[in-house]
Protein backbone atom coordinates (compact mmCIF):
# COMPACT_ATOMS: atom_id res chain seq x y z
CA UNK A 1 0.00 0.00 0.00
CA UNK A 2 3.14 2.41 0.63
CA UNK A 3 4.56 1.91 -2.73
CA UNK A 4 1.40 2.04 -4.18
CA UNK A 5 0.24 5.73 -2.77
CA UNK A 6 4.40 6.76 -3.18
CA UNK A 7 4.08 5.80 -7.31
CA UNK A 8 0.58 8.08 -6.86
CA UNK A 9 1.52 10.56 -4.91
CA UNK A 10 4.82 10.96 -7.35
CA UNK A 11 2.58 11.19 -10.47
CA UNK A 12 -0.35 13.17 -9.24
CA UNK A 13 2.49 16.03 -8.05
CA UNK A 14 4.64 15.84 -10.53
CA UNK A 15 2.75 14.93 -13.80
CA UNK A 16 5.11 13.86 -16.92
CA UNK A 17 3.26 14.67 -19.89
CA UNK A 18 0.75 17.56 -19.15
CA UNK A 19 -0.42 20.39 -21.03
CA UNK A 20 -1.69 20.32 -24.95
CA UNK A 21 0.68 20.22 -28.03
CA UNK A 22 -0.09 21.72 -30.84
CA UNK A 23 0.70 19.19 -33.71
CA UNK A 24 -1.22 16.58 -32.09
CA UNK A 25 -3.57 14.08 -34.76
CA UNK A 26 -5.54 12.36 -32.27
CA UNK A 27 -7.22 13.27 -29.59
CA UNK A 28 -10.09 12.12 -27.32
CA UNK A 29 -11.52 13.55 -23.72
CA UNK A 30 -13.85 11.16 -21.25
CA UNK A 31 -15.45 12.41 -18.59
CA UNK A 32 -16.80 10.57 -15.21
CA UNK A 33 -20.01 12.41 -14.92
CA UNK A 34 -20.55 11.24 -11.42
CA UNK A 35 -17.24 12.17 -9.67
CA UNK A 36 -16.40 14.63 -11.98
CA UNK A 37 -12.98 13.36 -13.56
CA UNK A 38 -12.80 15.01 -17.02
CA UNK A 39 -9.28 14.44 -19.13
CA UNK A 40 -8.13 14.91 -22.53
CA UNK A 41 -5.28 12.81 -24.25
CA UNK A 42 -3.99 13.80 -27.81
CA UNK A 43 -1.36 11.45 -29.40
CA UNK A 44 1.02 12.06 -32.62
CA UNK A 45 0.88 9.03 -34.24
CA UNK A 46 3.41 8.98 -37.17
CA UNK A 47 4.12 5.97 -39.71
CA UNK A 48 2.04 4.05 -36.84
CA UNK A 49 3.97 4.90 -34.14
CA UNK A 50 2.56 6.99 -31.04
CA UNK A 51 5.54 9.63 -30.89
CA UNK A 52 3.99 12.03 -28.64
CA UNK A 53 1.01 11.73 -26.18
CA UNK A 54 0.49 14.05 -23.80
CA UNK A 55 -3.08 15.10 -21.11
CA UNK A 56 -4.95 18.02 -19.81
CA UNK A 57 -7.29 16.59 -16.60
CA UNK A 58 -9.09 17.85 -13.89
CA UNK A 59 -9.20 15.38 -11.90
CA UNK A 60 -7.83 13.07 -8.82
CA UNK A 61 -4.54 12.37 -7.83
CA UNK A 62 -4.97 8.41 -9.26
CA UNK A 63 -6.70 9.31 -12.57
CA UNK A 64 -3.45 11.97 -12.95
CA UNK A 65 -0.82 9.46 -12.04
CA UNK A 66 -2.21 7.34 -14.11
CA UNK A 67 -3.05 9.32 -17.11
CA UNK A 68 1.23 10.34 -16.45
CA UNK A 69 2.35 6.72 -16.51
CA UNK A 70 0.24 5.62 -19.54
CA UNK A 71 1.35 9.37 -21.91
CA UNK A 72 4.47 7.81 -20.51
CA UNK A 73 4.35 4.02 -21.11
CA UNK A 74 2.48 4.60 -24.80
CA UNK A 75 5.28 7.01 -26.21
CA UNK A 76 7.42 4.55 -29.18
CA UNK A 77 4.97 1.78 -29.25
CA UNK A 78 3.46 0.61 -32.43
CA UNK A 79 -0.49 1.65 -32.35
CA UNK A 80 -1.47 -1.82 -31.86
CA UNK A 81 1.21 -2.61 -29.11
CA UNK A 82 -0.22 0.63 -27.99
CA UNK A 83 -3.86 -0.43 -28.07
CA UNK A 84 -3.02 -3.43 -26.10
CA UNK A 85 -2.34 -1.64 -23.07
CA UNK A 86 -4.71 -2.65 -20.57
CA UNK A 87 -5.18 -2.90 -16.40
CA UNK A 88 -2.68 -5.29 -16.17
CA UNK A 89 -0.16 -3.20 -17.61
CA UNK A 90 -1.15 -0.11 -15.54
CA UNK A 91 -1.46 -2.24 -12.55
CA UNK A 92 1.90 -3.05 -12.76
CA UNK A 93 3.01 0.58 -13.23
CA UNK A 94 0.62 1.54 -10.46
CA UNK A 95 1.96 -0.80 -8.29
CA UNK A 96 -1.30 -1.97 -7.19
CA UNK A 97 -4.80 -2.19 -7.74
CA UNK A 98 -7.16 0.72 -7.71
CA UNK A 99 -9.00 1.18 -3.83
CA UNK A 100 -13.00 -0.42 -3.81
CA UNK A 101 -15.05 1.82 -6.31
CA UNK A 102 -12.01 3.60 -7.41
CA UNK A 103 -11.19 1.62 -10.28
CA UNK A 104 -12.96 4.13 -12.75
CA UNK A 105 -10.09 6.54 -12.20
CA UNK A 106 -7.79 4.73 -13.84
CA UNK A 107 -9.67 3.11 -16.69
CA UNK A 108 -11.06 6.65 -17.69
CA UNK A 109 -7.63 7.64 -18.82
CA UNK A 110 -6.89 3.75 -20.28
CA UNK A 111 -10.30 4.46 -22.26
CA UNK A 112 -9.89 7.99 -23.36
CA UNK A 113 -6.15 6.92 -24.75
CA UNK A 114 -7.09 4.12 -26.20
CA UNK A 115 -9.48 6.59 -28.07
CA UNK A 116 -6.78 9.33 -28.99
CA UNK A 117 -4.73 6.64 -30.93
CA UNK A 118 -7.38 5.23 -32.68
CA UNK A 119 -8.59 8.54 -34.26
CA UNK A 120 -4.25 9.66 -35.06
CA UNK A 121 -4.42 9.61 -38.67
CA UNK A 122 -1.06 8.18 -38.40
CA UNK A 123 0.02 9.64 -41.93
CA UNK B 1 -29.29 45.10 -14.28
CA UNK B 2 -32.48 45.47 -12.29
CA UNK B 3 -30.60 47.86 -9.83
CA UNK B 4 -28.02 49.03 -12.04
CA UNK B 5 -29.95 50.50 -14.99
CA UNK B 6 -33.61 49.03 -15.63
CA UNK B 7 -34.27 48.84 -19.25
CA UNK B 8 -37.26 51.50 -19.97
CA UNK B 9 -38.09 50.36 -23.04
CA UNK B 10 -39.00 46.24 -21.63
CA UNK B 11 -39.14 46.93 -17.79
CA UNK B 12 -41.29 49.49 -18.09
CA UNK B 13 -42.39 49.26 -21.26
CA UNK B 14 -46.08 49.49 -19.71
CA UNK B 15 -45.77 53.34 -18.30
CA UNK B 16 -46.90 56.04 -20.86
CA UNK B 17 -43.76 58.45 -19.54
CA UNK B 18 -41.25 57.38 -17.07
CA UNK B 19 -39.41 60.31 -14.89
CA UNK B 20 -35.90 59.57 -14.48
CA UNK B 21 -34.88 60.75 -11.40
CA UNK B 22 -30.43 60.95 -11.23
CA UNK B 23 -28.72 61.90 -8.01
CA UNK B 24 -26.22 64.32 -9.46
CA UNK B 25 -24.29 65.51 -6.81
CA UNK B 26 -24.22 65.44 -3.35
CA UNK B 27 -22.67 67.27 -0.17
CA UNK B 28 -22.84 66.36 3.55
CA UNK B 29 -23.31 63.05 4.08
CA UNK B 30 -25.26 61.49 1.18
CA UNK B 31 -26.87 57.83 2.02
CA UNK B 32 -26.60 56.76 -1.68
CA UNK B 33 -23.35 58.01 -4.32
CA UNK B 34 -24.14 60.14 -7.43
CA UNK B 35 -25.58 58.05 -10.34
CA UNK B 36 -28.52 56.97 -7.68
CA UNK B 37 -31.68 56.35 -9.69
CA UNK B 38 -35.33 56.23 -9.20
CA UNK B 39 -38.06 55.92 -12.09
CA UNK B 40 -41.51 56.84 -11.72
CA UNK B 41 -43.75 55.60 -14.00
CA UNK B 42 -47.26 57.59 -14.90
CA UNK B 43 -49.05 54.78 -13.16
CA UNK B 44 -47.62 55.72 -9.93
CA UNK B 45 -45.14 52.93 -9.81
CA UNK B 46 -41.69 53.25 -8.27
CA UNK B 47 -38.24 51.48 -9.10
CA UNK B 48 -35.24 52.62 -7.37
CA UNK B 49 -34.61 55.42 -5.31
CA UNK B 50 -31.90 58.71 -5.00
CA UNK B 51 -31.81 58.19 -1.65
CA UNK B 52 -32.03 55.09 1.20
CA UNK B 53 -36.04 56.76 1.77
CA UNK B 54 -37.25 59.40 3.91
CA UNK B 55 -37.96 62.83 2.58
CA UNK B 56 -35.88 63.42 -0.12
CA UNK B 57 -37.59 60.52 -2.29
CA UNK B 58 -41.23 61.65 -1.17
CA UNK B 59 -40.00 65.38 -2.84
CA UNK B 60 -38.51 64.29 -5.90
CA UNK B 61 -41.42 61.53 -6.59
CA UNK B 62 -44.11 64.77 -5.80
CA UNK B 63 -41.81 66.67 -8.85
CA UNK B 64 -41.88 64.14 -10.89
CA UNK B 65 -45.33 63.57 -10.90
CA UNK B 66 -45.79 67.08 -12.13
CA UNK B 67 -43.32 66.68 -14.60
CA UNK B 68 -45.16 63.44 -16.13
CA UNK B 69 -47.93 66.04 -17.04
CA UNK B 70 -45.64 69.09 -18.34
CA UNK B 71 -42.91 67.16 -19.59
CA UNK B 72 -39.20 68.41 -20.25
CA UNK B 73 -36.35 68.33 -17.41
CA UNK B 74 -35.71 70.01 -13.79
CA UNK B 75 -32.42 70.24 -11.64
CA UNK B 76 -34.00 69.95 -8.15
CA UNK B 77 -31.49 71.14 -4.91
CA UNK B 78 -32.58 69.81 -1.73
CA UNK B 79 -31.71 70.50 1.26
CA UNK B 80 -31.04 67.95 3.99
CA UNK B 81 -31.62 69.52 7.22
CA UNK B 82 -34.72 70.13 7.77
CA UNK B 83 -36.37 71.62 10.93
CA UNK B 84 -37.63 69.19 12.71
CA UNK B 85 -34.95 66.40 12.33
CA UNK B 86 -32.56 68.88 13.49
CA UNK B 87 -34.49 69.74 16.78
CA UNK B 88 -34.40 65.93 17.72
CA UNK B 89 -30.67 65.30 16.32
CA UNK B 90 -31.40 63.16 13.47
CA UNK B 91 -30.72 65.37 10.66
CA UNK B 92 -28.16 63.75 8.07
CA UNK B 93 -26.87 67.08 7.05
CA UNK B 94 -25.93 68.09 3.26
CA UNK B 95 -27.62 69.26 0.15
CA UNK B 96 -28.24 67.16 -3.04
CA UNK B 97 -28.72 68.10 -6.03
CA UNK B 98 -31.07 65.81 -8.49
CA UNK B 99 -32.00 66.12 -12.15
CA UNK B 100 -35.65 64.56 -13.22
CA UNK B 101 -36.18 64.06 -16.91
CA UNK B 102 -39.17 62.56 -18.44
CA UNK B 103 -38.68 60.01 -21.26
CA UNK B 104 -41.73 58.64 -23.61
CA UNK B 105 -41.33 55.14 -23.24
CA UNK B 106 -43.13 54.07 -26.52
CA UNK B 107 -40.95 56.86 -28.75
CA UNK B 108 -37.59 55.67 -29.62
CA UNK B 109 -36.30 58.45 -30.76
CA UNK B 110 -36.97 59.54 -27.35
CA UNK B 111 -33.47 61.48 -26.27
CA UNK B 112 -33.29 59.67 -22.69
CA UNK B 113 -35.01 56.48 -23.35
CA UNK B 114 -32.13 55.75 -25.91
CA UNK B 115 -28.81 57.26 -24.15
CA UNK B 116 -30.46 54.55 -21.31
CA UNK B 117 -30.82 51.70 -23.75
CA UNK B 118 -27.47 52.38 -25.12
CA UNK B 119 -25.72 52.24 -21.91
CA UNK B 120 -27.68 49.27 -20.58
CA UNK B 121 -26.61 47.61 -23.74
CA UNK B 122 -23.05 48.78 -23.31
CA UNK B 123 -22.86 47.07 -19.92
CA UNK B 124 -24.83 44.05 -20.90
CA UNK B 125 -22.07 43.33 -23.10
CA UNK B 126 -19.29 43.35 -20.43
CA UNK B 127 -18.49 47.18 -21.02
CA UNK B 128 -18.08 50.42 -19.10
CA UNK B 129 -21.23 52.40 -19.69
CA UNK B 130 -21.12 56.61 -19.88
CA UNK B 131 -24.49 58.14 -19.40
CA UNK B 132 -24.10 62.20 -19.78
CA UNK B 133 -26.58 64.47 -18.73
CA UNK B 134 -27.10 67.55 -19.09
CA UNK B 135 -27.92 69.73 -16.24
CA UNK B 136 -29.51 72.75 -18.03
CA UNK B 137 -26.79 75.40 -16.39
CA UNK B 138 -24.03 74.08 -18.38
CA UNK B 139 -22.37 71.58 -16.48
CA UNK B 140 -22.95 67.99 -18.05
CA UNK B 141 -23.14 65.12 -15.39
CA UNK B 142 -21.42 61.98 -16.62
CA UNK B 143 -22.27 58.84 -14.84
CA UNK B 144 -19.78 55.85 -15.41
CA UNK B 145 -21.32 52.85 -14.63
CA UNK B 146 -19.26 49.51 -14.69
CA UNK B 147 -20.28 46.45 -15.55
CA UNK B 148 -21.66 44.08 -13.32
CA UNK B 149 -19.62 41.73 -11.62
CA UNK B 150 -19.46 38.50 -12.54
CA UNK B 151 -19.19 35.30 -10.41
CA UNK B 152 -17.35 32.54 -11.91
CA UNK B 153 -18.91 29.50 -9.73
CA UNK B 154 -17.01 26.29 -9.78
CA UNK B 155 -19.14 23.32 -8.36
CA UNK B 156 -22.62 23.43 -9.26
CA UNK B 157 -24.08 22.20 -5.43
CA UNK B 158 -26.54 23.18 -2.94
CA UNK B 159 -24.21 26.17 -2.23
CA UNK B 160 -24.26 27.27 -5.94
CA UNK B 161 -27.73 26.89 -6.02
CA UNK B 162 -28.56 29.43 -3.72
CA UNK B 163 -25.16 31.46 -4.84
CA UNK B 164 -26.91 32.32 -8.30
CA UNK B 165 -30.26 32.74 -6.77
CA UNK B 166 -29.06 36.09 -4.54
CA UNK B 167 -27.03 37.01 -6.89
CA UNK B 168 -30.07 38.22 -9.25
CA UNK B 169 -30.85 40.72 -6.65
CA UNK B 170 -27.28 42.17 -6.88
CA UNK B 171 -27.10 42.73 -10.13
CA UNK B 172 -24.55 39.86 -10.32
CA UNK B 173 -24.00 37.61 -13.34
CA UNK B 174 -23.78 34.07 -13.05
CA UNK B 175 -21.82 31.69 -15.04
CA UNK B 176 -21.73 28.01 -13.00
CA UNK B 177 -19.28 25.49 -13.79
CA UNK B 178 -19.21 22.12 -13.16
CA UNK B 179 -17.36 18.90 -14.92
CA UNK B 180 -20.78 16.76 -14.51
CA UNK B 181 -23.87 17.11 -16.30
CA UNK B 182 -25.95 15.80 -13.41
CA UNK B 183 -25.04 18.80 -11.19
CA UNK B 184 -24.99 21.79 -13.29
CA UNK B 185 -28.85 21.61 -14.98
CA UNK B 186 -31.01 24.29 -15.75
CA UNK B 187 -33.19 22.52 -13.21
CA UNK B 188 -31.61 22.80 -10.31
CA UNK B 189 -29.84 26.36 -11.47
CA UNK B 190 -32.64 28.51 -13.53
CA UNK B 191 -31.39 31.70 -12.07
CA UNK B 192 -27.96 31.30 -13.54
CA UNK B 193 -27.33 33.61 -16.51
CA UNK B 194 -25.00 30.48 -17.82
CA UNK B 195 -24.50 26.34 -17.61
CA UNK B 196 -21.07 25.19 -18.15
CA UNK B 197 -20.10 21.88 -18.17
CA UNK B 198 -16.29 20.82 -19.08
CA UNK B 199 -13.21 20.89 -17.91
CA UNK B 200 -13.62 23.99 -15.02
CA UNK B 201 -10.22 25.26 -15.16
CA UNK B 202 -10.26 25.52 -19.33
CA UNK B 203 -13.75 27.09 -18.64
CA UNK B 204 -12.52 29.45 -16.30
CA UNK B 205 -9.70 30.99 -18.45
CA UNK B 206 -11.57 31.82 -21.20
CA UNK B 207 -13.52 34.20 -19.12
CA UNK B 208 -12.20 37.84 -19.07
CA UNK B 209 -10.23 37.85 -15.88
CA UNK B 210 -10.90 41.30 -14.60
CA UNK B 211 -11.94 43.94 -11.42
CA UNK B 212 -15.45 42.79 -12.13
CA UNK B 213 -14.88 39.07 -12.17
CA UNK B 214 -14.97 36.98 -8.85
CA UNK B 215 -14.48 33.45 -8.95
CA UNK B 216 -15.94 31.33 -6.47
CA UNK B 217 -14.58 27.91 -5.66
CA UNK B 218 -17.46 25.64 -3.37
CA UNK B 219 -16.80 22.11 -4.98
CA UNK B 220 -14.76 21.53 -2.19
CA UNK B 221 -12.73 19.25 -4.11
CA UNK B 222 -9.18 19.05 -5.18
CA UNK B 223 -9.62 18.02 -8.52
CA UNK B 224 -10.94 21.76 -9.76
CA UNK B 225 -9.90 23.49 -6.49
CA UNK B 226 -5.81 22.83 -7.69
CA UNK B 227 -6.10 23.22 -11.69
CA UNK B 228 -8.58 26.08 -11.40
CA UNK B 229 -6.23 27.93 -8.80
CA UNK B 230 -3.70 27.09 -11.70
CA UNK B 231 -5.50 29.31 -13.98
CA UNK B 232 -6.66 32.21 -12.12
CA UNK B 233 -3.76 32.71 -9.43
CA UNK B 234 -1.90 35.05 -11.97
CA UNK B 235 -4.96 36.56 -13.34
CA UNK B 236 -6.55 39.74 -12.97
CA UNK B 237 -9.47 38.97 -11.33
CA UNK B 238 -11.13 40.83 -8.20
CA UNK B 239 -12.00 38.34 -5.97
CA UNK B 240 -10.64 34.81 -5.71
CA UNK B 241 -12.28 32.35 -3.11
CA UNK B 242 -12.80 28.61 -1.73
CA UNK B 243 -14.48 26.85 0.23
CA UNK B 244 -13.11 24.87 3.01
CA UNK B 245 -11.05 25.13 6.50
CA UNK B 246 -8.24 26.96 6.99
CA UNK B 247 -6.12 23.53 7.11
CA UNK B 248 -7.44 22.59 3.84
CA UNK B 249 -6.40 25.77 2.58
CA UNK B 250 -2.97 25.93 3.93
CA UNK B 251 -2.71 22.49 2.50
CA UNK B 252 -4.01 23.43 -1.28
CA UNK B 253 -1.24 26.42 -0.68
CA UNK B 254 1.00 24.10 0.29
CA UNK B 255 0.57 21.96 -3.06
CA UNK B 256 0.64 24.74 -5.41
CA UNK B 257 3.97 26.57 -3.46
CA UNK B 258 5.78 23.60 -4.51
CA UNK B 259 4.83 24.09 -8.26
CA UNK B 260 6.55 27.50 -7.98
CA UNK B 261 3.54 30.11 -7.33
CA UNK B 262 4.70 32.58 -4.65
CA UNK B 263 2.96 33.60 -1.15
CA UNK B 264 1.61 37.02 -2.31
CA UNK B 265 0.00 34.88 -5.91
CA UNK B 266 -1.13 32.40 -2.92
CA UNK B 267 -2.48 34.99 -0.52
CA UNK B 268 -4.97 36.05 -2.79
CA UNK B 269 -7.18 32.88 -1.94
CA UNK B 270 -9.64 33.75 0.33
CA UNK B 271 -9.92 30.14 2.46
CA UNK B 272 -12.50 30.10 4.19
CA UNK B 273 -14.54 32.37 1.80
CA UNK B 274 -16.59 34.54 3.15
CA UNK B 275 -17.68 36.99 5.81
CA UNK B 276 -17.79 34.99 9.34
CA UNK B 277 -21.23 35.47 9.85
CA UNK B 278 -21.34 32.20 11.71
CA UNK B 279 -24.02 30.05 9.81
CA UNK B 280 -23.34 27.02 7.96
CA UNK B 281 -26.56 26.26 5.96
CA UNK B 282 -25.80 26.66 2.37
CA UNK B 283 -27.84 29.45 2.03
CA UNK B 284 -26.12 30.88 4.97
CA UNK B 285 -22.78 30.13 3.32
CA UNK B 286 -23.85 31.68 0.27
CA UNK B 287 -24.86 34.98 1.96
CA UNK B 288 -21.30 35.07 3.66
CA UNK B 289 -19.62 34.31 -0.10
CA UNK B 290 -21.61 36.97 -1.70
CA UNK B 291 -21.09 39.81 1.45
CA UNK B 292 -17.19 39.09 0.94
CA UNK B 293 -17.59 39.51 -2.60
CA UNK B 294 -19.71 42.38 -2.27
CA UNK B 295 -17.51 44.25 0.51
CA UNK B 296 -14.16 43.48 -1.42
CA UNK B 297 -16.33 45.48 -4.53
CA UNK B 298 -16.70 47.89 -2.23
CA UNK B 299 -13.06 48.70 -1.30
CA UNK B 300 -13.43 47.15 2.22
CA UNK B 301 -10.68 45.55 3.69
CA UNK B 302 -11.82 42.26 4.73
Amino acid sequence: MTAFRAVVLEHFRRPRNRGPFADANGDAEGANTLCGDRIRVQVLVRDETVVEARFTADACALCIAAASLLTDGVRNRVRSDALRLDHVWLRAALEGDAPAGRERCVTLPLETLHRAIASASGD
Amino acid sequence: MKQLLPSLASELRDEQAVVVATLVSATGASSKKVGARMYVGASGRLIGGVTIGGCVDARVIEAADALIESGGRKLLAISLDDDEAMEIGLTCGGTVEVLIERARVDDPSDPVLASHERALAQLEAGEVAELPVALGDGRTFVDRMAPPTTLLIVGAGEIATFITRMARDLDMRTVVIDGRDRYATRERFPHADELRVGMPSEIVAGYPANAQTAAILVAHDYKYELPVLRALLRSDVGYLGMLGSKKRGAAVRELLKDEGFTEAELARVRTPIGLDLGGKAPAEVALSILAEVVAVRSGKRV
